[in-house]
């Protein structure tokens, strides 16, 4: 058997974006790279029924989640020539206007990047066992669903 | 036998952890009919089970004391 490295994604609350510039600056040295894609979540302060959006308290059945992102990176490293790939996810609270997921890839060219980084942010959407809590200012609250 | 059960998201509102005596029962398809009449609320839902960290993706068999997952549509990102 193959070995296995499991990477954990998860962040507790939101995603510094002091830490996605960090992240950034950090491929400097990673000079065979040629395009980098980024895609960042942010939690929109919807309006449902009058009530508006305070922050999203997420939740996941993390074990499981961390074993399907693992197939899904297998799966992206293989469709995808790609020089690096991060996914970071938050767990928790996070408000409106905050970084709740954080994916980013990189390649030689910009095409592998750029189909990388939209199939990954699909695909973990659909997959990793992770719930959203919306929050109202109310106190109230109501589960999303992702279309 | 005894199994767990653990849920995540709107289902942990009114299905909290806990351990489930079950017997005649040793697919996940009957423990779905058994868990959905023991819990109404569940029926009208949308849910897919995990047995021991596995998506359940067809009818499987349980053993004692596995663990499973009762999860609804998941809604990170």
């Amino acid at each position: 058997m193959s070995e296995k490295k499991i990477k954990n994604i998860f962040v507790a609350g939101p995603i510094d974006p002091a830490f996605i510039a960090d992240s950034i600056a950090k491929h400097g040295s990673k000079t065979a790279i040629g395009g980098h894609s980024i895609f960042m979540g942010q939690v929109r302060r919807d309006e449902v029924d009058g009530k508006l959006v305070d922050a999203i308290a997420y939740t996941a059945y993390e074990e499981l989640a961390l074993e399907k992102m693992h197939q899904i990176r297998e799966d992206i490293f293989e469709k995808y020539p790609l020089n690096c790939m991060h996914v970071y996810h938050s767990l928790g609270t996070v408000k409106a206007g905050q970084i709740c997921l954080f994916v980013f890839t990189s390649s030689a060219h910009r095409k592998p990047a750029i189909d990388a980084c939209s199939e990954l942010v699909e695909r973990l959407k659909a997959e990793l066992p992770i719930w959203g809590k919306e929050l109202f200012d109310n106190d109230t609250h109501q589960w999303k669903e992702n279309i | 036998m005894e199994i767990e059960i653990i849920s995540f998201g709107k289902i942990s509102e009114f299905i909290k952890p806990q351990k489930l005596e079950i017997s005649g029962i040793t697919h996940t398809d009957d423990l779905k009919v058994y868990l959905e009449s023991s819990f109404p609320k569940l029926s009208g839902m949308k849910y897919k089970l995990a047995l021991n960290k596995q998506i359940v993706q067809q009818n499987c068999e349980i053993a004692n004391h596995d663990t499973v997952a009762i999860m609804p549509p998941f809604s990170g990102g």
